[in-house]
């Protein structure tokens, strides 16, 4: 996150220097005007989601919804606490619906709750941040909306190719994640032994 | 149907919590509370993110990396019309859903590129914005192979969402 946002910025920065000088400092603040327009957005969309999901915890609904989901998080997420896969499964199902604002919610807090050590990713916080930066949505709703608005003929048509193509992304994430992993965990034994 | 998806959620979720006896006000009074904390622990992660898209856009290195990038992506398959939208994906969502109403309108929404837009749209989430904020609570600030692997993963996506728009 550091190199990308440090390079992007600075780069840039160059060039903006050369061909806009004028504009360097208003696009910057311009840039944060426009977060705290979102966060205000988001803040409203999540006092209503934060609200349901309270609502599917205390009455035992993500509970059962984390049973059901069972035996596919407890593959991903290997030796988790109950809480972590109750908020995973609230997290993947509520992004599969498409109900982003229910998601995101979900997910810093089981991020939170599979934290072992202060500030270091393990690699199921890794694992769920690539499932969900892949998006598994099964039903694009702002995309067919935005093509029906625009007089398609079947606007609905693009989702069995959005389908296929989300899935082998996050298919391909999640191999490729597992890969990163157990490559990671060699190497660190292998800096253990030579110590 | 999509309709009335979401309202029958929230009904749901509200009748099964009264029938087990939940103090309904107390969790809208939670929530509320909860959103604001929250948005407190999220808002550094936003700024810093959308200072550095408004700059890659305003720099005009948007438009140069398009330039460089829509030979080698054709190669793959992907229109070149499209390449814009490519870069914005995993930077910003509303960059995104803008460059595709543009290209809908230009071409047509019926027609391939446009297609292939609503597909590589419809199938990609904002990698960097979802790496900020979902580590916002437990201040993470290394995260390893999780953006390479993402980025690499939703580009092999849209890749394939190019290939089926010419099938399907």
């Amino acid at each position: 996150m550091n190199v990308a946002f440090t390079a992007l910025t600075l780069v840039s920065l160059v060039l903006m220097t050369v061909t806009a000088p004028a504009d360097a400092l208003p696009a910057m603040i311009r840039g944060v005007s426009d977060a705290v327009l979102l966060l205000l957005k988001l803040t409203a969309i999540y006092a209503v989601w934060i609200a349901v999901l309270k609502m599917a915890e205390r009455s035992g609904m993500s509970r059962a919804l984390s049973r059901a989901l069972r035996p596919v998080t407890r593959r991903l997420f290997k030796g988790e606490s109950e809480k972590s896969y109750d908020l995973i499964s609230v997290n993947l199902a509520s992004n599969m619906l498409g109900m982003g604002g229910a998601g995101t919610p979900a997910a810093i807090d089981a991020m939170a709750s599979m934290m072992r050590e202060e500030g270091k990713a393990t690699d199921n916080m890794l694992m769920l941040l690539i499932v969900n930066a892949t998006s598994i949505q099964i039903i694009p709703a702002t995309v067919i909306s935005l093509r029906a608005a625009a007089g398609s003929a079947n606007a609905a048509s693009i989702f069995l190719p959005t389908l296929i193509s989300t899935a082998c992304a996050t298919g391909i994430g999640m191999i490729l994640a597992r890969l990163c992993a157990s490559a990671g965990k060699v190497v660190r034994k292998k800096k253990r032994e030579s110590k | 149907m999509t309709l009335y998806l979401l309202p029958v959620i929230l009904l749901g979720t509200m009748v099964c919590a009264l029938i087990k006896r939940v103090n309904v006000y107390d969790c809208f009074l939670d929530g509320a509370r909860d959103s604001l904390s929250l948005a407190k622990s999220i808002f550094p992660y936003l700024a810093v993110i959308f200072v550095c898209i408004e700059l890659f856009r305003a720099s005009g290195l948007s438009a140069l990396a398009t330039e460089w990038l829509s030979r080698p992506l054709g190669y793959l398959g992907i229109p070149s019309e499209i390449t814009e939208l490519v870069i914005l994906v995993p930077l910003s969502g509303n960059g995104a859903i803008a460059a595709l109403e543009d290209i809908i309108s230009t071409y047509g929404a019926d027609s391939y590129v446009a297609r292939c837009a609503a597909t590589v749209a419809g199938a990609s989430e904002t990698v960097f914005y979802v790496s900020a904020v979902y580590f916002s609570k437990c201040k993470v600030k290394r995260l390893r192979y999780a953006i390479p692997v993402s980025l690499f993963a939703s580009f092999c996506g849209m890749v394939i969402a190019c290939a089926l728009c010419r099938v399907m």
